[in-house]
């Protein structure tokens, strides 16, 4: 049967809503919702549709943080400039995912909550070291985005639980960062593998690449290198070494674990070579 | 080329030849165009349909109680409830009486039908489809066709060939095989051949079963009216669909009546036994309307292209000729035939390629296993021979060290030649399709082979696919006072543009204006018979009837003028504006002469035609015929790609595509035609796949089976049309719809042979699949 929408018009009244009952699904572009739906893999006894609950939208600049509401739009954050200036890396993961009539629709909220190992945002998200704010009728806590994805299609938000917003550090200390993503089947495909990559200086001469994988692993997965003094060959080395060890591919139609290894090491030494030229032309 | 045949066409309206732009581009575009579902049709109750589970088991029990508990269900109806009524009728198909709309005792596929509910409306209908339990007893599935042919079971206890073919008739009741259809062909002594020429390739070639994905997706809306069957459905065949439903049910054909409107994509999913009849037996027994839509994920176990495996083999003398082809062609027909058999045959018959070999050998079989029933999907099942011919041909030449294109060149089919099958070549311009596509990718000019971690290459293929024969059409003129036309023909468009060209061929003869001709959507009750939509088949048929019908209104005109005007009908032409005189120079525009004719305003008239294709059925034994098609189309593709070796990612740079259409009625129609089929040939080249799970499919959703997107387009795209003019060809033209598909994977896997040295016999050529190759080099 189909889910009644509902559409509080304040959080207070969503969370309600949500605490009454266990079945009711937080609802905001729809679009992965409304698939996973029709193929009959989760069923809802309502949507609660938060498009209606003012500030939702609101992407606020603070200085050293990007605070994004759930509602903003993918396209938004692909297309914002102020979203492409502070934090590149996050404006180039979230305009890779699907397609413009998708990114239109979908939002930042339901895309993190969505959980699922292959999306884009969330390796970017985890380079930045991002903070996701989650509501419900218990108060507002923070969780820290190494701690949201906890197993396969599985994040740490509660049932009742809103994504509330997405705090992304603005940090002076990173030198390079980039985005890399490929698929297996047609070019506009879920990635069969993807990684986000960035320089941070630490203490002066220090520097720390931290690496994110998406779709190589049960969830999107982090490390961090120190390639404090490294030229490329060895920081590549160092990175594959270290991603490797994190990657533990899922094999599907798009690829075997070998296939998906593979693209994921090669994912990797691209993101390097991509630092290293945008570092050296800084 | 013959042109003074066709010096006296190019006299008539100019028309053809001209890119008239699409009827109804505007609404499609607008998304105000109406598509079939969009028909109104009386309240029906909605259908939603139980699906198996299993491969193959016996149905022990259905469990009905819970779905008829749930408010809005009207009935469950069963297999067993529909053989009670029909009989043996139940069971349906083109070739073979094989299917049950619903199955009865024994399920055969993942997907199929077990039992239907009726419902107040469609979520209901499908929520109470889920509640439904059934028993079943397992037997053991056939899940490929070797183990089809190998093993000892069976998906069909004895075959049921469709009693109305002589040809199938010896098929009878047979028991223990799972091969519905043999097709031979044998022409010299190919053993002997083969074991004498100085150099012999062989593959075992693979393409797997893939899905139509037409954009508009499946329904059918079925009632009773006045004791006679209204039926309103997708479909590409109308009047195949009128003679099947009226056998089941056994109605006459005037009591069943079935409509079409324009359908969004086909590609030959929508043909022969569809949703009709499931529909047509439940609203006839119950005498309930009903409507059943398809989700997307139904669709996909619908019906398929069949996949091929091909064991083949080609040998050529030290002077680059070839001498002998050998192929034993398996088609993995799925549950049930459907039209399996005849693929099996048109196939089988091109399997060694559009070549002068005196040697051949072809055993053509077409094999039940336990998987969704394949059908007609563009091509044919032509291009999955062609992918075996067209490897083993490249292979051939670079064994001789020669270049691949030359050797083609020397070894093709000309005009007059006789080809393995036995008929002689007429309107097959494979030399100059081979000739249009290198030159336009610049198959000699100098190529940078290796870019880092790319390497890059070009590769070329024909394609030949013969058109379906015999088969019939008609058409129905009507010519109103006002001068305007409309034409009744059972043709379906589905995006290919046949009521375009169709206008345009009425208009050319009777020099009338776009817009000025409407062609009438398929209704039995109104339009004439035709064989069906599909296979190409449509301008060169249809198109001879349509231009059939409108020179006989030509004549009638010219006829009455000449009466009119008191001189001779041998004096008098049609010209644009009307009916002229050569003595009196005086002209009769075509209102008048109809005002003057019938005396009254908004008056009539009517012509009619048939055109009727004959064959010589071919030699059982030998597969020879002195006539097996009435025509042919031949294509070809080049492309030239980089394949990256570190990520096995191909990316094309250049593909071009031709085909001889005898004469391009409508030029910007031929070329969408030309890039349609390229660019789903494509997807079948990269990455087109429904992949399978002990009979289940696996990626049956839009989300995991993939098409290519825009981004996937090559970087530059060319179609090139060559016009070698059919001498019974209406103004010389041929059908186009498939052309473009055939030679596309080869020409692929060609350039990826010359650009990486390793030839990949399955498709479709995935990162991985190409990875795991030059992995597998690299060890050697």
């Amino acid at each position: 049967m189909n889910p009644r929408i509902l559409r509080p018009e304040s959080l207070a009244d969503a969370c309600a809503l949500l605490s009454q009952d266990e079945d009711a699904l937080v609802y905001g572009g729809g679009t992965a919702l409304q698939i996973l739906r029709k193929q009959g893999i989760l069923s809802a006894s309502s949507f609660v549709d938060i498009s209606g609950i003012p500030g939702l939208n609101n992407l606020h600049h603070t200085g050293n943080e990007l605070l994004v509401g759930p509602m903003v739009s993918i396209r938004r954050m692909e297309t914002d400039p102020v979203v492409r200036e502070s934090v590149p890396i996050a404006s180039a993961a979230y305009a890779k995912v699907a397609n413009p009539r998708v990114r239109n629709t979908a939002t930042v909220g339901g895309n993190i909550a969505h959980g699922d190992y292959r999306l884009d945002p969330p390796v970017a998200l985890l380079v930045l070291g991002a903070t996701i704010k989650a509501t419900s009728t218990a108060g507002t806590r923070a969780i820290p985005i190494d701690k949201f994805f906890i197993d396969f299609q599985l994040t740490a938000l509660n049932r009742g639980e809103i994504v509330t917003s997405i705090e992304i550090p603005i940090s002076n200390d990173v030198v390079a960062s980039t985005f890399v993503k490929f698929s297996s089947l047609s070019a506009n495909d879920w990635p069969s593998a993807s990684a986000a990559a960035a320089i941070v200086a630490r203490d002066g001469e220090a520097q720390i690449l931290r690496l994110a994988l998406g779709a190589l692993a049960p969830t999107p997965v982090m490390t961090a290198v120190d390639i404090t003094g490294m030229r490329e060959a060895q920081a590549t080395e160092a990175a594959v070494e270290s991603a490797m060890l994190i990657m533990d591919p899922l094999p599907d139609v798009r690829g075997g674990v070998e296939y998906k290894r593979n693209l994921g090491r090669i994912a990797v030494e691209n993101a390097v070579r991509n630092l290293w030229r945008d570092r050296q032309s800084v | 080329m013959s042109s003074e045949v066709f010096s006296l066409e190019s006299q008539d309206g100019n028309a053809v030849g001209q890119s008239w732009k699409r009827t109804n581009s505007e609404s499609k575009v607008m998304g105000t165009f109406r598509y079939t579902a969009d028909l109104p049709v009386p309240k029906c109750l909605y259908l939603g349909v139980h699906r198996a589970n299993q491969p193959h088991a016996r149905i022990d029990g259905i469990e009905t109680e819970s779905a008829m508990a749930i408010p809005g269900v009207v009935k469950v109806i069963t297999g067993a409830d529909l053989y009670d009524a029909l009989g043996e009728n139940l069971f349906t198909g083109p070739a073979f009486s094989d299917q049950p709309p619903v199955a009865w005792q024994r399920v055969r596929y993942v997907g199929e039908p077990v039992a239907v509910v009726l419902a107040e409306d469609l979520a209901t209908a499908r929520a109470a489809a889920d509640e439904i339990y059934v028993e079943y007893e397992f037997i053991t599935p056939v899940l490929d066709v070797n183990a089809a042919l190998e093993g000892t079971d069976y998906v069909h206890d004895e075959l049921r060939p469709s009693a109305v073919f002589p040809d199938l008739r010896h098929l009878m009741g047979k028991r223990d095989t799972n091969v519905n259809y043999e097709y031979n062909l044998i022409r010299g002594d190919s053993e002997t051949a083969h074991q004498e020429a100085p150099v012999t390739v062989s593959g075992e070639f693979w393409t797997p079963p893939t899905s139509h994905v037409a954009i508009e997706n499946f329904s059918a809306s079925a009632w009773v009216e006045e004791n006679r069957l209204e039926l309103v459905s997708t479909t590409q065949t109308p009047s195949y669909v009128r003679q099947a439903i009226a056998t089941m049910l056994n109605l006459r054909l005037n009591q069943v009546r079935v409509r079409t409107l324009g359908l969004g994509g086909s590609f030959g999913s929508k043909m022969y036994d569809r949703l009709e009849p499931l529909v047509a037996a439940i609203a006839w027994t119950q005498k309930l309307p009903v409507r059943l839509e398809l989700t997307r994920e139904e669709a996909f176990v619908l019906t398929t292209r069949h996949g091929v495996a091909v064991s083949s083999r080609m040998s050529a003398d030290a002077n680059g000729n070839i001498v002998a082809a050998t192929a034993d062609v398996r088609y993995d027909t799925g549950a049930y035939a459907d039209i399996g058999p005849r693929i099996a045959a048109k196939s089988g018959m091109v399997a060694c390629g559009p070549y002068r070999i005196e040697n051949a050998k072809i055993k053509s079989r077409c094999i039940y296993t336990n998987k969704p029933s394949a059908g007609p999907f563009r091509g044919f099942g032509v291009p999955q021979v062609t992918w075996s011919h067209e490897s083993l041909v490249d292979d051939l030449a670079r064994d001789l060290g020669e270049d691949p294109a030359r050797f083609r060149r020397r070894n093709l089919l000309r005009e007059g030649d006789v080809s393995p099958v036995g008929t002689v070549m007429h309107s097959a311009d494979f030399i100059g399709c081979l000739d249009a596509v290198t030159e336009a990718i610049g198959w000699t000019d100098p190529l940078e082979k290796i870019e880092g971690s790319w390497k890059w290459g070009r590769g070329v293929a024909v394609g030949i696919k013969a058109v379906l024969t015999p088969t019939v059409s008609n058409a129905v003129l009507q010519l109103n006072q006002d001068a305007s036309a409309t034409l009744l023909i059972s043709t379906v468009d589905m995006g290919q543009g046949s009521d375009t060209i169709m206008a345009q061929i009425v208009a050319d003869v009777l020099f009338l204006g776009p817009d000025r001709v409407r062609v009438i959507n398929p209704d039995t009750d109104v339009t004439p018979y035709d064989t069906i939509t599909a296979g190409s088949r449509s301008t060169y048929h249809t198109g001879n009837a349509v231009k059939k019908a409108a020179e006989t209104m030509r004549d009638r005109l010219i006829e009455i003028a000449a009466k009119q005007m008191g001189v001779s009908a041998s004096d008098c032409k049609l010209a644009p504006g009307g009916v002229i005189s050569s003595s009196s120079q005086r002209l009769i525009s075509l209102e008048d002469l109809i005002l003057s004719q019938f005396g009254a305003a908004g008056t009539t008239m009517t012509a009619e035609a048939n055109f009727t294709t004959e064959w010589v059925p071919y030699d059982r034994t030998t597969g020879q015929s002195t006539k097996i098609t009435e025509h042919w189309f031949a294509g070809a593709a080049a492309a030239e790609l980089g394949v990256d070796t570190r990520t096995g990612r191909i990316r094309i740079r250049h593909l071009a595509v031709a085909g001889d259409v005898g004469r391009a009625i409508n030029p910007a129609l031929v070329n969408q035609q030309l890039l349609g089929g390229a660019i789903m040939g494509m997807g079948h080249a990269l990455f087109d796949e429904i992949v399978f799970d002990q009979g289940q499919i696996v990626n049956g959703t839009l989300l995991d089976y993939q098409l290519p997107s825009i981004k996937d387009m090559p970087e530059k795209l060319t179609p090139i049309i060559v016009e070698n003019p059919h001498r019974t060809g209406p103004f010389g033209a041929k059908g186009v719809g498939e052309t473009g598909l055939i030679p596309i994977a080869p020409a692929i896997a060609n350039a990826v042979r010359d650009a990486i040295g390793i030839r990949i016999t399955t498709l479709p050529l995935t990162p991985e699949k190409v990875l795991s190759a030059l992995a597998n080099q690299g060890n050697k």
